[in-house]
């Protein structure tokens, strides 16, 4: 089944063609919702099997390279569509699929009547083609090509409803935001490629890394390297500073935002920097400087949540929030807890957005909080679902955020210090705050719209049941990586899962020496009981005391209002990087650089380009013997020549 | 020379029998069933491929055929020539389809005899071309070429561009086969030899006369160089191309293109090289620097094809000074003189093949609804004519090199070959050409996407046989720029020549 | 006897009138007249080389010259021919529609 692999990758592209070449004539929603997720279903089973004969194996032979076939071979440059299964990309696989898949069904019923249903599909099977070219790729051409190949399927399925406006503008100008932010990212990892394969000679895997591990390569290359490999991550995953083009996603389709700006695409950074493990391990600077950008990312992200209104909004923060701390994981050297996280996360902020999906569904489009209430009553099953997911993430043992969440409290507080555990328990605890703000104003309380015109309805089983999937996962995914503390002799199974790939790394950064059970232990009390109050704390204020709400944010206005406009961070880029461009570019690059020195100079080109062109065509006159004087002509001229060089 | 030996090498020039019996064939068919020559395309297409089936068998092969007593030898048969010889067979094969879905021919329904008899003699004087080894059988077979494609330039005889282009490219071609036939006059008295493999040795003794044997070389490659139409003999080319009818252009293009390159290739390597380091660079005789002569001529080929290529009207004329620019890459690959150079040529011949013959094909097709191969008559056909459109545009992108279709590999595959040898000059003046080349390509491409189609242009109303035939060159166009490693194994082993 | 450089002299001499009249002559068949003049000098001194090189293959050459020479004339007159009938002239210079 392994030697199958390609298949997982092969049948999304079946499935794209399918839906998008003959979607529009096919027309019936279910035989083209089914292939659709058909596909994917096949996909994740062959990925399940793939995984029950890794486990089969011994350890150190958990790797498996599929080489499709060799594309381009030449010197150091083996451009191969080759996929390796190991412990990491199959884990990735099998989050990508099975999540794909859950979301694929509920999305059947999602876009339900949408006419561009089969387009809607097609996108997305040609999403999880490229996601899974990306994390089972053997060598960074192909990791680059799926790379690319999510960011396009990002930006067409964002501005999928082209038509419908979003916040002041258009999806359209969100996608295209989304786009541009992307590509400085996607340069910088263009760059690390190159440094890569300059410093390697190879941009295979295996290669590289063995090389990595074993050359004597300064430490100044690695640091290079790593910073643009991780500039690559920052776009990708939306860290700071590049992180605002994913609010703005949400623009997209909700079981979009699901799949690709939560669950999958946006860890493929996460992914990206644990595959490249050695290397970032060779560069300490850049480590530190992952570790701050993502505690940063983690703590902004969820200030600016506490006070979101739209629930996708807050969702899309909690994300931006969530990715922080994997790659605070990262940053401090856990890399298996990184990864842990991507999983858990997958699971519950896919059912947060599902669920947000269903609400929005049956309120009729509408998406400010402050509008729903009592929705309890309403969609059941929604609210059970949700309300797991949020416990989930607010990180209450024993549900799946809790181990994830605290296994990288931990690495911080053990590789990283007190300040580092500090941030991120405050993330933790506004985390717990704003997720049952949130819940509390959607669900609890009295409904706040006109329930004579608005008839809220609990969705179809179709997407319910990708919802009550999403929330048992949410429960028990975490099981598998119950720290130490409490497995004993077992050890973190997860963690040990993962190990061989992550050894060479963590032999070189060494600093695992201070594991005392009982720090941990009293640590974890810590944040558990701060996640329970915080969550309390919500529910006493917006369900009992909803004034208490609006005082304080009148008493804070100042903050407030920056929280509000999320530290006015579009605001500033459109003033200081946005619009001097835009100026910039008008004036000098335009009206200077552009029009007189680069047209100028290219269409001065083109011009002697042309001219000589001009004349040079009229060489050929038509008269035959003027040819044959040429002709003779040259022969003169290479005679002469020879005479001069004999 | 026993009766043995001479059917041995009958047996080795089994290919060539078979085109001779089926030319006769053909006039004989003509001749006493004239009623009946629509059925000759059919039977030309069965001769080619049973002479393909032929050449094949050929690629293990390697032998010398009709070796006289001073033991040398006329024709040469490696993998090598199978190589060109495939290409050569396939070209004629679509050279028949493209006849018979070409509306122009239609009026010269009536000589389809000649018409067929006249490629198979071309057919036959391309083989002598690729596989002979004697320079008196090698001026014969170009000769035989050349009288069969200016009667074919002027098939259409009461067209007067199809006469002018006929009459230029006769006398064109009867001045360069001239200046040759002299070369080769003077080589003979040098060395009292005409036998390519006997020169190897015979020109190091004869380097005291080395400046009269250069002009002989000289005057040499002005025969080989007017038949690939390197600059500058290549003056024929855009004239003969335009009003030659449009599958005669096209096999022009491509055939007798190869059996000109597996010529000079041959003259060069048999003849020049004596030595290669493991590399696989040649070492070849100092009489004569052709490096530094194919540099200059691969330079000025390519960049005076690409850029009077730029300013033209008439897409057949484009594609003209289009195929003089491939020549000039594909003269870059033999100026590297290693394997690898030799390799990145065949795998170029292989692709400018598949998207040469297709883009001329494209334009047949739409010449047969439009009438006319003028740009400006190519306005809106990507919307009325969609499915020509897109296979032109795909056609277009390879020529220009660019991924994922297989133009890309074999320009890829020749730069690296100039890389290798440290010729970054040229291979950045051969990537600046491609550039250039870029601009013209895409003018069609807008002419036929962005520009308003005109009024009542016709629809697009293929047969399938006419479907069927663009996509066997559209799928192996995209199919080998993903997947080009068959290709390169290919060309890889058949690089084998006889002789050093 | 002749010294072998007077006819290699004498199809010098041939080879660049031939090449002067392809050059110049503005009469299509006089330009095929030049073209026969230029095989004819090569055939020359195939059968001077041969002579003088005691070597057979020269005179072998000139055979398959000769033919290929007729072969072309027959194909050129009728090229010719036809050429006059769609533009009635045979003056090289006036044959130019194809150019640029």
């Amino acid at each position: 089944m392994t030697q199958l692999i390609y298949l997982t990758v092969l049948l999304p592209l079946i499935g794209f063609l399918i839906n998008g070449l003959l979607g529009s004539k096919i027309k019936n929603e279910k035989i083209i919702g089914a292939i659709g997720s058909g596909v994917i279903g096949l996909s994740f089973l062959i990925a399940l099997f793939s995984l029950f004969e890794l486990l089969a194996l011994p350890e150190d032979k958990r790797q498996v390279i599929v080489n499709l076939f060799t594309w381009l071979k030449t010197g150091g440059l083996d451009v191969s569509i080759a996929y390796q299964v190991d412990q990491l990309s199959i884990t990735m696989a099998l989050i990508v699929t099975g999540v794909g898949f859950l979301i694929h069904i509920y999305s059947i019923g999602y876009m339900h009547g949408d006419k561009g249903f089969w387009r809607f599909f097609a996108y997305l099977n040609l999403f999880i083609f490229a996601m899974m070219n990306l994390v089972l790729a053997d060598n960074f051409v192909l990791l680059f090509l799926g790379w690319e190949g999510v960011g396009l399927c990002s930006y067409l399925l964002i501005g999928f409803w082209y038509d419908r406006k979003f916040e002041k503008s258009t999806t359209s100008d969100a996608a295209k935001k989304a786009f541009v932010v992307n590509r400085i990212g996607d340069f910088g990892f263009l760059l690390g490629m190159f440094l890569i394969f300059m410093t390697f000679g190879s941009l295979n895997f295996t290669e590289v890394f063995a090389r990595a591990s074993g050359l004597n390569v300064p430490t100044y290359v690695f640091n290079f390297i790593a910073l643009f490999l991780f500039i690559g991550a920052t776009g990708k995953s939306a860290q700071i500073p590049l992180f605002v083009w994913l609010p703005d996603a949400m623009a997209g389709p909700t079981p979009v935002s699901a799949l690709i700006h939560a669950a999958t695409m946006v860890t493929a950074g996460v992914y990206m920097v644990a595959r490249c493990s050695i290397i970032f391990a060779s560069a300490p600077a850049i480590m530190t400087l992952i570790a701050v950008v993502g505690l940063l990312t983690a703590f902004f992200a969820a200030t600016i949540g506490l006070v979101q209104n739209d629930i996708k909004k807050v969702l899309a923060y909690s994300t931006v929030s969530q990715l922080g701390y994997m790659f605070l994981a990262l940053g401090v050297g856990a890399f298996g807890a990184g990864i842990f996280h991507v999983m858990t996360h997958a699971f519950f902020k896919a059912l947060l957005f599902l669920g947000a999906g269903s609400v929005i569904h049956g309120m009729h489009e509408e998406q400010n909080i402050q509008k729903y209430g009592g929705l309890k009553k309403y969609m059941p099953t929604t609210y059970k679902t949700f309300l797991v997911a949020s416990i989930a993430i607010a990180g209450i043992p024993p549900f799946a955020g809790f181990f994830s969440k605290d296994e990288i409290l931990w690495y911080s507080y053990a590789n990283g210090g007190l300040i580092f555990w500090l941030i991120g328990v405050a993330t933790a605890l506004m985390t717990a705050f704003y997720m049952f703000r949130l819940l509390t104003l959607t669900f609890d309380g009295t409904p706040r719209f006109d329930t004579h015109h608005k008839h809220p309805h609990e969705s179809p089983a179709v997407m319910t049941i990708p919802l009550i999937a999403l929330a048992v996962l949410s429960i028990v995914g975490g099981f598998i990586g119950i720290p130490e503390v409490f497995s004993g002799s077992h050890g973190n199974l997860f963690h040990g899962w993962l190990a061989p790939i992550f050894k060479k790394a963590e032999i070189k950064l060494a600093h695992y020496g201070s594991h005392s059970h009982t720090t941990e232990l009293v640590l974890m009390t810590i944040s558990v009981i701060g996640a329970a109050s915080a969550i309390w704390f919500a529910r006493k204020i917006y369900l009992k005391n909803p004034q208490f709400a609006v005082n304080t944010a009148k008493k804070f206005k100042g903050l407030y209002k920056v929280l509000f406009n999320k530290y006015y961070v579009d605001e500033v880029y459109d003033f200081t990087v946005v619009k001097p461009i835009l100026k910039g570019s008008e004036s000098l690059l335009w009206k200077f650089t552009d029009v007189k020195i680069i047209d100028g100079t290219v269409n001065g080109l083109a011009s002697i380009v042309e001219k000589t062109a001009s004349y040079i065509r009229k060489i050929q006159t038509g008269v035959t013997q003027f040819y044959a004087v040429i002709m003779t002509l040259g022969i003169a001229v290479a005679l002469f020549w020879i005479i001069l060089s004999l | 020379m026993s009766i043995e030996y001479f059917l041995n090498s009958l047996y080795l020039i089994k290919p060539e029998i078979a085109v001779t019996i089926f030319l006769v064939l053909i006039v004989l068919l003509d001749l006493f069933f004239s009623k009946k020559n629509h059925l000759l395309p059919f039977f030309a297409f069965l001769g080619l491929l049973i002479t393909g089936y032929f050449v094949i068998e050929q690629f293990d092969i390697k032998g010398l055929a009709f070796v006289t007593n001073d033991s040398r030898a006329m024709v040469t048969v490696d993998s090598f020539a199978a190589f060109f010889k495939t290409i050569v067979v396939i070209t004629s094969l679509y050279f028949v389809l493209l006849t018979v879905n070409s509306k122009e021919m239609d009026e010269t329904h009536d000589r389809r005899g000649e018409y067929y008899t006249l490629m198979m003699g071309m057919v036959l004087g391309m083989f002598f071309m690729i596989s002979g080894s004697d320079l008196i059988l090698l001026y014969l077979s170009v000769e035989l070429v050349s009288l069969s494609s200016y009667v074919m330039a002027g098939f259409a005889k009461t067209s007067e561009r199809s006469s002018e282009a006929s009459l230029k490219y006769l006398i064109y071609g009867a001045l360069s086969s001239g200046l040759m036939l002299f070369g080769i006059s003077l080589v003979y008295g040098l060395t009292a030899s005409t036998n390519l493999y006997e020169l190897n040795a015979l020109i190091v003794v004869s380097q005291a006369n080395s400046f009269v044997l250069m002009f002989a070389l000289l005057l040499i490659f002005a025969g080989i160089g007017y038949k690939i139409s390197a600059v500058p003999f290549h003056f024929w080319t855009p004239d003969v191309y335009e009003g030659a009818p449009t599958p005669v252009t096209a096999y022009l293009s491509v055939a007798s293109k190869a059996a000109g390159f597996a010529l000079l290739i041959r003259f060069i390597k048999v003849s020049f090289v004596f030595d290669k380091d493991t590399l696989g660079f040649w070492s070849s005789n100092p009489v004569f620097n052709w490096q530094d002569f194919l540099i200059v001529i691969s330079v000025a080929t390519m960049t005076l094809g690409n850029f009077a290529a730029l300013w033209q009207k008439n897409v057949k004329r484009m594609l003209a000074y289009s195929s003089i620019a491939h020549a000039g890459y594909l003269l870059t690959g033999l100026a590297v003189l290693s394997d690898t150079g030799l390799i990145a040529i065949l795998v170029y011949f292989a692709i400018y093949l598949m998207m040469n013959i297709g883009a001329f094909l494209i334009v047949i097709l739409i010449k047969n609804k439009t009438g006319s191969e003028e740009l400006d008559n190519y306005d809106g056909l990507g919307f009325s004519m969609p499915f020509l459109g897109v296979s032109f545009t795909i056609f277009l992108i390879s020529l220009t090199g660019l991924p994922p279709t297989a133009g890309f590999i074999g320009k890829l595959y020749l730069f690296m070959a100039l890389v290798d040898a440290k010729m970054i000059v040229l291979a950045v003046i051969a990537l600046l050409n491609s550039v250039v080349s870029l601009y013209y390509y895409i003018r069609i491409l807008k002419h036929m996407f962005l520009a308003k189609p005109k009024e009542n242009s016709p629809k697009e109303e293929l047969s399938l046989q006419q479907i069927l035939i663009v996509l066997s060159l559209v799928i192996p166009v995209i199919f080998f720029g993903l997947y080009f490693s068959p290709i390169v194994e290919l060309a890889k082993n058949s690089i084998l020549m006889l002789g050093f | 006897m002749i010294p072998i450089e007077y006819y290699l002299i004498l199809s010098a001499f041939m080879f660049i009138m031939g090449v002067i009249g392809v050059l110049t002559r503005k009469n299509a068949i006089i330009v095929f007249m030049s073209i026969e003049l230029m095989l004819n000098s090569a055939n020359l001194t195939f059968v001077t080389f041969s002579s003088y090189l005691g070597n057979v293959t020269g005179q072998l050459f000139v055979f398959f010259v000769m033919t290929v020479a007729a072969a072309e004339a027959a194909v050129g007159l009728a090229i010719i021919i036809a050429l006059f009938r769609n533009k009635q002239t045979v003056s090289i210079d006036e044959i130019n529609i194809l150019k640029w």
